[in-house]
């Protein structure tokens, strides 16, 4: 799969969260790319694992729309 | 015909092109010479005490047919006593007033010895100094040169004492051979000087002769480090000025030198902030008379644009040199082939697939010819095919419309951080 098919299912999987409500809660970027975490109520949380440079780009973009 | 004409720091000329401290300017008969062709300045080869030369003294690098792509030499400052210098700036200067002379000074770091020698060349009526903190080697091993330029207390204590005597503005020229040229910059305006230039010599070694096994330059089988200067230094030099003139701390003019070439060039270092160029190692590859050639192109350049004066480019495309963190990360270009112009060496392909994003397909047209093609989705905008493709208009680097709004780095990371703190906030 390429880095741009990566990509468009990684900010697939960002865009069904928000439209499910969630938001981005924290962002821990390591060696392996970042973990993004997302809540939408106090116990209904989730994780993406983002690895392409593409999604880190985006998620950011997502980010500063919501703050 | 636009003004082409300056005034750096109190130091008028009839245009922007000045040549710089080098063998070019070493007696009253070159710069003489030099302002007959058209030269609006020249900064006299260094003065000091002088020295004594060896023979073999340049080398230069050629690259793919280009000579003189890089020059490196080991020269030192004047061999000739300064009385002579005096007698033949005096005599130059007469001959031509409106012409900018500079003398290029280096002595040891006292301050008698900078009294004294300012004194004396300004008594002959020179226009300006430059203080020769740069000169890589040779000098540098007596405590002089790039020596003392590569400490910033040196630097401002030296122009200091040459600003007590000086009647005339002070321009200090910098050593590139140092981490940040703007520490040095900021201490000479701390020691008072009107202007800077740069830059001088990298540290360099020209090369080895695989046969002999001497280095190039040698003396009698015996090399030194030596300044390597022209065309291939331009980009570092650039860069330099425009550190230098985007700081707000350093608000003198610069006088921009490093492998100006033609007037093009001239034109890249004033948008970048210098308000003239000095030029040397493209007049010792053609001679003087290149000054036509960047005058009237120069001119030509600015009746195009409908700029009356070339002062009016000083530093129009500084604000454009920022840092990384502040680069736009959803700009977007991509590479696009004419297929009507490409030849077929299949460069793009080769330099993308062996060493960038593999996204240049090597495909068949509707008529069985080979044709390349970009895959625009996995194309990363790097520039490296149209870089290394021969043949101007067969690849285009194409804007894309902005899918996201602007975001830089430092925005990103703020945004990041502040996600970060709400959470902390919540906690």
């Amino acid at each position: 799969m390429s880095d741009y098919q990566q990509y468009l299912q990684e900010r697939d999987r960002i865009d069904y969260l928000y439209q499910k409500g969630y938001k981005i809660t924290n962002i821990k970027e390591d060696l392996e790319g970042a973990q993004i975490e997302f809540q939408r109520a106090e116990e209904d949380k989730e994780t993406l694992h983002i690895l392409t440079a593409e999604g880190r780009k985006y998620f950011s973009v997502r980010v500063i729309q919501q703050n | 015909m636009a003004d082409l004409s300056i005034n750096l720091a109190g130091i008028k000329s009839p245009n922007p092109f000045w040549l710089a401290s080098a063998p070019p300017t070493n007696s009253g008969y070159q710069v003489q010479r030099a302002f007959e062709a058209g030269w609006g300045g020249a900064v006299w080869k260094t003065l000091g005490e002088p020295i004594i030369n060896t023979s073999s003294r340049f080398a230069a690098i050629s690259f793919n047919g280009q000579r003189v792509a890089g020059f490196n030499n080991i020269e030192l400052i004047t061999d000739r006593p300064l009385e002579v210098n005096l007698k033949e700036i005096y005599e130059t200067k007469k001959r031509f007033p409106n012409h900018a002379i500079i003398a290029s000074l280096m002595v040891e770091p006292q301050q008698e010895k900078w009294h004294e020698i300012v004194k004396k060349v300004e008594d002959v009526g020179v226009d300006g100094l430059e203080l020769n903190f740069g000169c890589p080697h040779g000098m540098a091993e007596r405590g002089m040169g790039a020596a003392s330029g590569q400490v910033p207390a040196l630097v401002e204590k030296q122009t200091y004492w040459v600003k007590e005597m000086a009647q005339t503005p002070v321009i200090v020229k910098l050593t590139p051979n140092i981490t940040d040229i703007t520490a040095t910059a900021e201490a000479a305006v701390q020691g008072g000087a009107d202007a800077i230039s740069m830059i001088n010599t990298i540290n360099s070694l020209a090369g080895v002769d695989i046969h002999s096994w001497n280095t190039i330059p040698h003396v009698a089988g015996k090399g030194a480090h030596g300044g390597y200067c022209g065309p291939a230094v331009k980009p570092i030099a650039l860069h330099m000025v425009g550190e230098c003139a985007r700081n707000p701390r350093i608000n003198i003019p610069i006088s921009g030198i490093g492998g100006v070439s033609n007037w093009e060039n001239a034109i890249e270092f004033m948008l970048m902030g210098a308000t003239g160029v000095q030029v040397c190692t493209a007049a010792m590859h053609h001679g003087f008379r290149i000054v036509e050639d960047m005058i009237e192109g120069l001119n030509n350049y600015l009746d195009e644009k409908g700029i009356a004066s070339v002062n009016d480019l000083v530093g129009k495309a500084v604000h454009k040199y920022s840092d990384w963190g502040d680069l736009d990360l959803n700009y977007k270009v991509v590479a696009r082939i004419n297929n009507d112009v490409c030849i077929n060496c299949n460069k793009c392909h080769i330099a993308c697939e062996d060493t960038s994003h593999q996204c240049i397909d090597m495909l068949k047209d509707g008529e069985g010819n080979p044709i390349l093609r970009v895959r625009e989705e996995d194309c990363v905008g790097c520039n490296l095919c149209s870089i290394v493709c021969p043949v101007d208009g067969a690849i285009d680097m194409v804007e894309l419309p902005n899918e996201f709004p602007p975001m830089t780095w430092n925005e990103r990371q703020a945004a990041i951080g502040a996600l970060a703190c709400a959470v902390d906030t919540v906690k």
